[in-house]
């Protein structure tokens, strides 16, 4: 246990100090940042210049809380038309019976000004109209599109983040097995204890970015007021999207390490590890098509799918409302999975490792006993 | 006291795939506590297998390797220091911080490794460069950081593979210093080397190993008695046909005509000598390791 946590210890230590991880920690900070303040800078409220002419202004804020509305008065009509052909106001309520505007009435201005006017002189004459309740009888919307675009955010981070730390430790294993130096820690530890070192080390740094780029992105979500439009229960969708950030890295990471330590040499990687990039890009492409259709047959299916579900799964939670029940079965689902992976992984870098020289066939090391 | 007993290998093949290749065809020897032991054998002779096998990180397909009478075990190869062939140390990594990381890998508290480390690198030389990362230096001062990483726990049993390899004369030193040292404080030393006046400078005993087999083993001293002495004698400008039905061999070049022999009786032979010509030289020789072994390996 020791052995394992000093391998760890030093992985991160090794990692945490280069230009390369700061910089890189610095970069996903600020671009999360700005991802998440972005929508509300480019997403003002409507505003309205309106003027009267004789009239009282409309109680139109009440109606459109959303909008932002300017009153002015004009003297009279000239001065109220002059103003509206320089564009200085969208419309002017003028005796409290006509509207004038340079061109078409802006048509969501229009309706209201109608819809108000109506009530007031309803109002006027003793008729109250009680407003209608709309009922949603679908999934609730309300947070339809801060979900998507949580969802979207979310497999992006974990598709950089798994693939970027998997290939990490195929290159840590090279490094090692490359150089020999395999043959000096293998003296004194044993493989599991090697691995498993690499595996944990490089993934407390892949959860130090993964916490980095939530806490970003949470902090100035609240900050930029774009928090208020969450879904609830963002809280366990955090958790949840750690938890599986944890178990994909885990499947991805040791059959990275295992398939690395086939070869001798950095450049040989490439092609050694080809098969599990695609795997990781499938299901990139597979999680992100859920973001579009989180509650399609593809993404329902693929959500239950190791390794798919470690990044189907948590768009799901994201993007929609997942019973709790479905997300557990997903999860134990890829907890099996990992399992499986740990133990052919281990086998493989057992037997691999240390065959230094060309490179070794999985085969070969699958039928050895 | 470590002790390799018939150790045999073989690369590729198996039970069901016969062939492959022979790489250990039953090795053996011993080295005491505070011996010294030269492994010389040509390239793929076999010596780096059997020290690979000797550190766990190869298994021998028959054959025991013992400590102390013993199997040896996990626990005892933690204390082991160990130099593979091929150098292996983290390029990037600092100096000391990765002498001091092998220390605690093979058990060491932290404020030993720190200490074990600065004692180490202060004495190999390599201190001012405690900071630098390994790619940083120069090919004789890794060199040393290697051997550093195979010290730092003050190991009980030394394997070096090759560790005089690429070093210059004044390296060479302070690594043989370093390794004696090492045996006087009790520990066996097993070294291969390809620079045999080297292993014969050092060593107390010698293993040469041939084809996977141990050809010859023993102190440096009995191989070379038990080679024989060799009588040499030069003789200039002698009568043609002197050496006639004397034992040995006769090489000429030029004018000198010289007489290797290991049986006869000497003194008729410096007779024969005197009366055919202008004796030289006169005197008997051992052979040299280097000699023994191409005797060895034929």
């Amino acid at each position: 246990m020791n052995g394992l946590m000093l391998v760890a210890r030093r992985e991160i230590l090794t990692q945490i100090r280069t230009r390369a991880f700061v910089i890189g920690l610095l970069v996903t900070a600020v671009l999360v940042g700005a991802l998440t303040y972005a929508p509300k800078l480019f997403d003002r409220p409507d505003t309205y210049a309106l003027g009267t002419v004789d009239s009282e202004q409309l109680p139109l804020q009440a109606a459109a809380p959303e909008a932002e509305f300017e009153w002015r008065s004009f003297p009279d009509e000239a001065a109220a038309r002059a103003a509206v052909l320089a564009g200085d106001v969208d419309a002017v309520l003028v005796d409290g019976t006509k509207v004038l505007t340079d061109g078409e009435l802006d048509g969501e201005l229009g309706l209201l000004l109608q819809s108000v006017n109506r009530e007031v002189r309803l109002g006027a004459a003793g008729v109250s109209i009680p407003p209608l309740q709309v009922e949603s009888v679908g999934a609730d919307a309300r947070y339809q599109s801060a979900r998507t675009g949580i969802a979207v955010v979310l497999v992006i981070v974990l598709f950089m983040l798994l693939l970027g730390q998997a290939m990490m430790v195929a290159m840590g294993v090279v490094e090692e097995k490359g150089s020999r130096i395999v043959e000096i820690l293998l003296s004194t530890l044993r493989p599991w204890q090697l691995l498993g070192g690499k595996i944990i080390g490089l993934g407390v740094l892949g959860l130090i970015n993964m916490v980095t780029i939530l806490a970003v992105g949470l902090g100035a979500a609240s900050v930029s007021g774009l928090a208020e439009d969450f879904p609830p229960g963002i809280a366990g969708l955090v958790t949840a999207v750690l938890v599986w950030f944890v178990l994909g890295y885990a499947f991805f990471a040791t059959l990275a390490a295992a398939f690395a330590s086939l070869v001798s040499r950095q450049e040989e990687l490439g092609s050694v590890t080809t098969p599990l990039t695609m795997v990781i890009m499938a299901t990139y492409f597979v999680a992100f098509y859920a973001t579009n259709e989180p509650t399609g047959t593809l993404a329902t299916v693929m959500s239950y799918v190791p390794p798919f579900s470690s990044m189907v799964m948590p768009v799901r939670m994201a993007a929609t409302e997942v019973p709790l029940w479905q997300a557990g079965a997903s999860m134990a689902g890829m907890v099996v999975a990992v399992v499986a992976v740990l133990a052919f992984g281990a086998k493989v870098y057992e037997r691999a490792v240390l065959r230094t020289g060309a490179r070794v066939k999985l085969g070969e090391v699958l039928r050895a006993t | 006291m470590l002790e390799i007993s018939e150790l045999r290998k073989r690369f590729g093949g198996g039970p069901d795939a016969p062939g492959g290749k022979v790489a250990l065809d039953g090795v053996s020897f011993a080295v005491r506590p505070g011996e010294l032991f030269g492994f010389v054998g040509a390239n793929g002779a076999g010596k780096t297998t059997t020290m690979r096998i000797v550190m766990g990180v190869l298994q021998a397909d028959s054959g025991t390797v013992t400590w102390q009478g013993r199997p040896l075990a996990r626990d005892d190869r933690q204390r082991f220091g160990y130099m593979p062939e091929e150098r292996g140390l983290y390029q990037k990594m600092r100096v000391a911080e990765q002498v001091e990381y092998f220390g605690r890998l093979h058990g060491m508290s932290a404020v030993a490794a720190r200490k074990a480390t600065d004692d180490l690198l202060e004495r190999l030389g390599v201190a001012e460069r405690r900071n630098d990362t390994v790619q940083a230096l120069s090919l004789g001062n890794q060199q040393r950081v290697q051997l550093a990483v195979a010290l730092v726990h003050d190991p009980q049993v030394l394997v070096l593979d090759e560790p005089f390899s690429g070093l210059d004369p004044i390296a060479v030193d302070a690594l043989a210093a370093a390794l004696q040292e090492r045996c006087r404080g009790g520990v066996p030393v097993i070294f291969s080397s390809h620079q045999l006046e080297l292993v014969e400078r050092l060593c107390d005993s010698v293993g040469i190993v041939a084809a996977g087999r141990m050809v010859a083993t023993g102190a440096v001293d009995d191989l070379r008695a038990a080679e024989g002495d060799t009588l040499r004698v030069v003789v200039r400008d002698p009568a043609p046909g002197w050496a006639d039905g004397l034992p040995g061999t006769v090489t000429v070049t030029g004018a000198r005509h010289i007489l290797r022999t290991t049986d006869g009786d000497d003194q008729e032979i410096l007779r024969r000598a005197v009366k055919a010509g202008h004796v030289e030289h006169f005197g008997v020789e051992r052979p040299t390791l280097t000699e023994i072994f191409k005797e060895a390996v034929a």
